[in-house]
């Protein structure tokens, strides 16, 4: 029989290796992490029967558990972020997301069929790159994405394909719009694009 | 008793050992911050900064209503007679025309292995001209890429980059008719290179203007029929596929150069 002290020690170290597998859970890899999102929105666009904005719906929430949306719509805009009244940031998050969303899954739908790669990750403090290969034909699409360690995990703030960080070229592109034609005329531009990836999308979605 | 008085030891040993862990775990945090102090720098950090390797993109396009004009061109060069061309190549069977890109890929070997070697990219140099020499004869004129597949191909060099390499600016930005985004740097590099592209050079081949133009025409539609429609992707996303087109292609050259 245990005494009452091996006892209370036996239970002190199941406690603390609790506490320590607890830790563990939550220090999922960042790969791991862009992997189940990449994965579950090709399994949605190959087998889902869902059509438009249903899935649409499915497809937005796998992909903002994943992206950080806000953190990418400070990069794109630079300084005008800081010149952006309140209102203003939240409509542009808002539109960015939307934007975001349907391109990104615009991109992933023409390469449903090809195998993905996961071939290495760098984590420096709180962020990390985790390098992506997407092989098709004899062709090789390396994709990146820079990712921030956040209370609930990693999230994606940039995709760079081809040495092209997407966050880099709409900060230039957004930029110059906003310069030339203010808040007022970079959101009507980006309601129209909205509209029209989606018709875009539910065609493409149809025809198949 | 001698037994239950050894798993004690074990046990407090066992103890001992995961305090000193979690000790020294904590006393990592003072340099790696812990999930919970990440979050706090996420949140607290300035975003609309950009990382300290990525430099603001430089954009200098004086021309910008002649390159617009270009660019309008050929966008619809592109999809009246480019697309539409290549579409119907198509009925040639893929593997035909991944060997087809295979062979214009090799003839370009030269000018990759000679500005790899004018950057002193030794281990470039090398690949470019070891597949070059097997893939024209083994890989009958290149139509086979005989390299084995876990070689890891070096990046393309051309003139434009070497010109970086050694401190040239990119410059202000051009639209080419026919060819597309260049700078320019890029298209001095271009013209440069045209000499040593076994195509288009006075040496070796000697073609006639018009062969030569019918050959690139031919290695860019047979390229374009094994392409996803990625110019429709950039028309379909971007605000104003101009910029995006631009932004994309000096933000890609910088990279280019600096690796």
């Amino acid at each position: 029989m245990l005494t009452f002290w091996q006892k209370s020690t036996l239970l002190g170290c199941l406690m603390i290796l609790v506490l320590l597998a607890g830790q563990g859970v939550s220090a999922v890899s960042p790969t791991e992490q862009v992997k189940s999102t990449v994965d579950q929105v090709i399994d949605v666009l190959r087998n889902s029967h869902a059509e438009g904005d249903a899935r649409r719906a499915i497809l937005s929430r796998l992909i903002r558990a994943r992206f950080d949306f806000t953190i990418m719509s400070q990069r794109t805009l630079g300084p005008y972020w800081r010149q952006a009244s309140a209102e203003e940031k939240k409509e542009f998050v808002q539109l960015y997301s939307d934007l975001l969303e349907a391109s990104y899954i615009g991109r992933i739908e023409a390469y449903t069929n090809e195998t993905v790669s996961y071939d290495s990750e760098q984590i420096e403090g709180n962020r990390a790159v985790v390098e992506t290969v997407i092989h098709s034909g004899n062709t090789n699409i390396p994709i990146d994405y820079r990712m921030v360690q956040q209370k609930d995990g990693w999230f994606v703030y940039d995709v760079i394909v081809e040495d092209i960080s997407l966050i880099r070229n709409y900060r230039s592109s957004y930029g110059e719009i906003v310069r030339r034609e203010g808040f007022s005329g970079l959101f009507e531009r980006m309601r129209e694009k909205i509209t029209e990836m989606h018709q875009a999308s539910d065609a493409g979605a149809a025809a198949s | 008793m001698t037994v239950s008085i050894n798993l004690r030891k074990v046990l407090l040993a066992i103890l001992a050992c995961l305090l000193l862990m979690a000790t020294v775990a904590r006393a990592d945090d003072g340099s790696a911050p812990s999930a919970p102090d990440a979050a706090a720098t996420a949140a607290d950090y300035d975003w609309t900064q950009l990382d300290e390797d990525e430099q603001e993109l430089q954009v200098s396009d004086p021309l910008e209503p002649v390159n617009r004009g270009i660019f309008w061109f050929n966008d619809k060069l592109y999809f009246y007679l480019f697309k539409p061309v290549a579409r119907g190549y198509r009925v040639v069977p893929e593997p035909v025309r991944e060997s087809v890109g295979n062979a214009f890929d090799n003839i370009g070997a030269p000018v990759r292995f000679l500005n790899s070697l004018l950057q002193g990219k030794v281990r470039g140099a090398c690949y470019e001209l070891a597949t070059f020499m097997i893939n024209s004869t083994w890989g009958l004129g290149g139509l086979f890429d005989l390299t084995p597949e876990e070689t890891e191909r070096p990046d393309a060099e051309d003139f434009g980059q070497t010109l970086g390499r050694y401190g040239s600016p990119p410059g202000f930005y051009l639209v080419l008719p026919f060819l597309g985004p260049s700078n320019a740097r890029d298209f001095v590099g271009r013209f440069a290179d045209s000499f040593v592209h076994p195509v288009s050079s006075p040496e070796y081949l000697i073609m006639k203007p018009l062969e030569v133009a019918g050959l690139q025409t031919y290695d860019r539609i047979n390229a374009l029929s094994l392409d996803k429609d990625t110019y429709e992707a950039i028309k379909r996303d971007a605000l104003d596929p101009y910029l995006f087109v631009r932004n994309a292609y000096l933000q890609m050259r910088a990279a280019r150069v600096a690796e």
